[in-house]
């Protein structure tokens, strides 16, 4: 993976990103013990381009995503979008990053609020984040709606009168008011339905090459991913185990949890279910409260030994920019 | 584009409505509430009688000399004692209930919303209030800043907010958590709007039933202190009625019984009214 | 071939809703033999599910009903069973898995206790067999350390362990058919393939028949032989899963393949835009009419498919299409 192209900076740079929660035990006093939900996350992402974050539930893919939009506070790291820090600043400097970042959330059904109508919550945005007109707030919202493909007479209804498609053709609309450098996509189409799942994904990337969007996008669905994305960062267990372009990636994983993931993935392709043997992991994560001392995965890797038990491998780049966090990869 | 039928736009509010209207008891109960309140505007216009004059001999029966439900004690009519008896219930009761709401919903916003070491102090507040005997404490405060109206309602409203409290917390604590809060936050909208604007609306109605119940449960309170002394002298109220009467309640059972009834059947109807709009407001039972 | 083990024939489900009495199945017949497995792919609301809860007896009480048509169990129409016999039949002969696993424990009772019960209610095991039995199932659904695990509450086990719980409960009377709806859909994809690959390896040892419900290929193709598209509460295409997937003949079908990004063998640069089946499923109202259901999102609409519903035809492989258009398509 080339790190910085010539031609800039990346428009997004996450540096040792960090996360965690406070589980309190017993009350007021209770003692305080912490889940890393995301630890040490490292990537950039290029102007145009789409970076996706894979990874099963309680991988931390979310919160990060969550933790780059500043909805979770994140504990250390830096982040910088357009050469802006994002995680030091509040007031009106966060008003002016919330305008260049916003985000699609995963379930189209509590996205929206309920007594809001359509256009209002398209509106939202550009009123709390912009000093739009109203006369020109309407005409944003009239060019955003035909953008995602909904009818003007549709306007005026509530979230509960459209099919789960179309309210996240909403939720794309109010991403995209305030013209938002960065887009962050949280499982869009994880919740609808497979045929209606092709129509957002095409519009995602219809409107990626009108508008010169880039995208964040979380998903658990390898399947989606690769049709996505330019580059892919897999996470497990609060950390990035590999990071590298999609071609390497799909065709050349070289972390035992992504080649486990992949070979888990069940697919129509014949050839590739004869070439692909399933490489099976057992049980499940560790109680991420209590996290060993080596590398997360070594308690379900086939092949992990005993350095793999005792010291957490780092991401290094193991040629070619394909970044992998194993002790057994070369 | 999308090729899916269009529905036609309509408001929620709307849909409650016909939610509500297809309740026939909760329809029935509005009708009586509806009935109780015209009368209670209307009524002494329409019959001036005054409550408080002696205009027929004491302990006459209904009926007696035209007086519809008679006269008590002191010979005073019963009907407009009942009538202008109505106005005082019926304010008190709501009055109350605006005043628990206030109180409850904004302390009960403000837990939910900030969490933490807000949340714990405004909620020992609360346990603190509801562990308090509610008629010793309203009677303590009545006795002490004196037994006019607006004291008497004040202290029902300082005793019940507590279930409102506990309620909107409940829901805040909920709600905010819902991804289109998170989408407003995102939004970069201001905390004010978000409690106010994005999550109490939706948070409103197990609210609105609760303080469609609390109506009546004021009314109830209003009575059981009058019935021990602790009302205004110079106002009627139903709980007065039954309170003053009831030495004789051997003698002239209606006396007591005719309030009682009224009572009766106003808080009857304010429940099958709350009880609508439980099923109206409830999402989960729309469109069955 | 001798008869079949399942066989339902043109069976019509009707339900009553507020305005109207609608087929939500209408006129749907396959065959299921003994071993084997079949898979119902489609959307949501295509009458999927609807037709497991019929094979079972617990259509919705009042609401939905056996219109017409017939379901023969091993030489034995369950239409016409009395809810006693069907009780029999159900955990005995035919039980169910389903989508939620975090829900369809009772949560106050050991998995142990929830296993045994079903071994004491249909087979009159005693306590300390049934016990002991437990633990076997528990073991044989591959769930680690079974002896000391029996005695756990739900809640402290994960989502795909409690799918193994499940699976245990419904395999306890060694059912001869096992219907499974959406049994993966909560469940990560390495949890899932450890699931399906437990199913396949039961069916070998038991010999047990699989009907599943799903709306994902890939899993179809990974788990059965033959597949019904359903659209609309009709039966589409019938078939098997090779050829159906190799050579769709209702356009529905080459929808529901073509609209999901698969991953395939080799991963290459380009991306094909993804074939949108425009549209949703239609609504319960214009279930029942007298067309091609789907002729309202079909890119390969005339004027007949408005006109009469399409009839079945089914060709000497036994590969059944229902569409005006389907010879076109080879």
């Amino acid at each position: 993976m080339t790190q910085d192209s010539p031609q800039g900076a990346p428009l997004l740079q996450v540096e040792n990103l960090g996360v965690r929660f406070a589980i309190k035990r017993g009350g007021l006093f209770g003692e305080k013990r912490y889940l890393y939900a995301v630890d040490d996350v490292s990537f950039s992402l290029k102007r145009g381009e789409t970076l996706a974050i894979v990874g099963e539930s309680g991988s931390g893919k979310t919160t990060t995503a969550l933790a780059i939009a500043r909805l979770v506070d994140a504990y250390t790291g830096r982040v910088r979008v357009a050469e802006q820090d994002v995680l030091g600043i509040e007031g009106e400097d966060l008003r002016q990053i919330r305008r260049k970042v916003q985000f699609i959330f995963q379930d189209p059904y509590s996205s929206l609020n309920p007594r809001q109508r359509a256009e209002d919550i398209v509106r939202e945005p550009l009123q709390s984040l912009t000093e739009t007109s109203s006369e020109d707030q309407q005409k944003i919202i009239d060019r955003l709606f035909a953008s995602v493909g909904l009818r003007p007479e549709q306007k005026r209804l509530f979230p509960h009168q459209f099919s789960g498609g179309q309210r996240q053709r909403i939720g794309i609309a109010r991403a995209l008011a305030t013209q938002p450098e960065l887009i962050i996509c949280d499982e869009p189409v994880s919740a609808l339905d497979v045929a209606v799942q092709a129509q957002i994904l095409n519009l995602l990337r219809d409107l990626q090459a009108e508008f010169g969007l880039t995208y964040l996008f979380i998903s658990h669905d390898l399947g989606v991913v690769q049709h996505m994305c330019d580059s892919i960062a897999v996470m497990y267990m609060g950390r990035v185990v590999e990071y590298t372009d999609r071609r390497s990636l799909f065709n050349d994983p070289k972390h035992p949890y992504t080649t486990a993931l992949l070979s888990a993935v069940p697919s129509i392709d014949k050839k590739r279910r004869a070439e692909m043997k399933r490489i099976s992991i057992h049980g499940d994560p560790p109680d991420p409260l209590a996290p060993q001392k080596g590398c997360h995965f070594a308690n379900r890797c086939p092949m992990a030994t005993d350095t793999c038990q005792q010291s957490q491998p780092a991401l290094t780049d193991k040629g070619n920019g394909h970044m992998v966090a194993c002790h057994l990869v070369t | 584009m999308t090729d899916e039928p269009i529905q036609k736009a309509r408001s929620p509010f709307i849909e409650a409505w016909e939610m509500f209207a297809r309740n026939r008891s909760a329809v029935a109960g509005l009708i009586i509430l509806v009935l109780i309140s015209l009368g209670a505007v209307f009524g002494p216009a329409l019959y001036p009688t005054d409550p408080f004059d002696m205009v027929w001999a004491p302990f006459s029966p209904p009926g007696d000399a035209g007086f519809i439900f008679g006269t008590d004690y002191l010979g005073r009519d019963l009907l407009a004692m009942i009538i202008n008896g109505a106005r005082v219930s019926l304010i008190i009761g709501l009055a109350a209930a605006v005043v628990s709401i206030v109180i409850g919903v904004t302390i009960g916003a403000l837990a939910g919303f900030y969490r933490g070491i807000i949340e714990e102090i405004l909620m020992r507040i609360t346990e603190f209030f509801q562990v308090l005997p509610t008629l010793l404490f309203s009677m303590v405060i009545v006795a002490l800043f004196g037994a006019s109206l607006p004291m008497i309602t004040l202290a029902i409203g300082i005793v019940s907010w507590t279930a409102v409290a506990r309620i909107t917390r409940a829901e805040f604590l909920r709600i905010r958590e819902l991804e289109y809060v998170m989408a407003s936050r995102a939004s970069g909208t201001k905390n004010a709007k978000l409690m106010f604007r994005i999550i109490l609306p939706n948070a409103l109605p197990p609210i609105i039933v609760q303080s469609a119940l609390m109506v009546g449960s004021a009314i109830l309170f209003e009575a059981g202190l009058s019935f021990l002394g602790l009302t205004d002298p110079n106002v009627v109220s139903w709980g007065q009625i039954i309170g003053s009467n009831r030495q004789y309640i051997l003698d002239a059972s209606y006396t007591v019984t005719i309030p009682g009834l009224a009572i009766f059947v106003t808080v009857l109807a304010i429940s099958l009214v709350g009880d609508g709009l439980n099923d109206a407001l409830n999402p989960k039972l729309r469109s069955r | 071939m001798s008869d079949p083990l399942l066989k339902v024939q043109n069976l019509r489900i009707e339900l009553t809703t507020r305005d109207d009495v609608v087929p939500v199945i209408d006129d749907l017949s396959f065959e299921l033999a003994a071993q084997e497995s079949i898979s119902f792919v489609g959307e949501s609301g295509c009458g999927k599910s609807m037709t497991a809860l019929a094979i079972m007896g617990l259509l919705p009480e009042k609401i939905g009903r056996v219109a017409s048509g017939s379901i023969i169990f091993d030489g034995e129409d369950l239409t016409q069973a009395s809810e006693d016999r069907l009780r029999e039949i159900r955990g005995n002969d035919i039980s169910m898995i389903f989508q939620e696993p975090m829900t369809s424990l009772n949560p106050v009772y050991t998995v142990g206790e929830q296993i045994a019960e079903v071994l004491r209610a249909h087979q009159g095991l005693g306590q300390q067999a049934a016990w002991t039995m437990a633990e076997e199932l528990l073991d044989a659904v591959r769930i680690p350390n079974a002896k000391r695990r029996v005695s756990d509450y739900p809640f402290q086990m994960s989502g795909g362990q409690r799918q193994r719980v499940m699976i245990a409960m419904a395999l306890a009377c060694k059912p001869k058919i096992l219907i499974a709806d959406e049994p993966t859909t909560a469940l990560d994809v390495t949890v899932q393939a450890q699931i399906f690959d437990l199913l396949n390896d039961l069916r070998r040892q038991t010999g047990t028949s699989i009907i599943m419900i799903t709306h994902d290929m890939g899993a179809v193709a990974e788990m059965s032989e033959r597949m019904i598209v359903m659209y609309a509460g009709r039966g589409a295409e019938i078939g098997g899963v090779d050829e159906i997937i190799e050579k769709p003949l209702h356009p529905y079908t080459q929808g529901l393949i073509a609209c999901v990004p698969h991953i395939l063998a080799t991963v290459s640069a380009e991306r094909e835009r993804l074939l949108e089946v425009p549209g949703i499923v239609p609504s319960l109202r214009e279930f029942g009419k007298d067309q091609c259901l789907f002729a309202s999102r079909c890119p390969v609409r005339t004027d007949i498919c408005l006109q009469k519903r399409p009839p079945i035809e089914t060709d000497p492989s036994g590969h059944s299409v229902a569409c005006w258009h389907g010879k076109d398509a080879s």
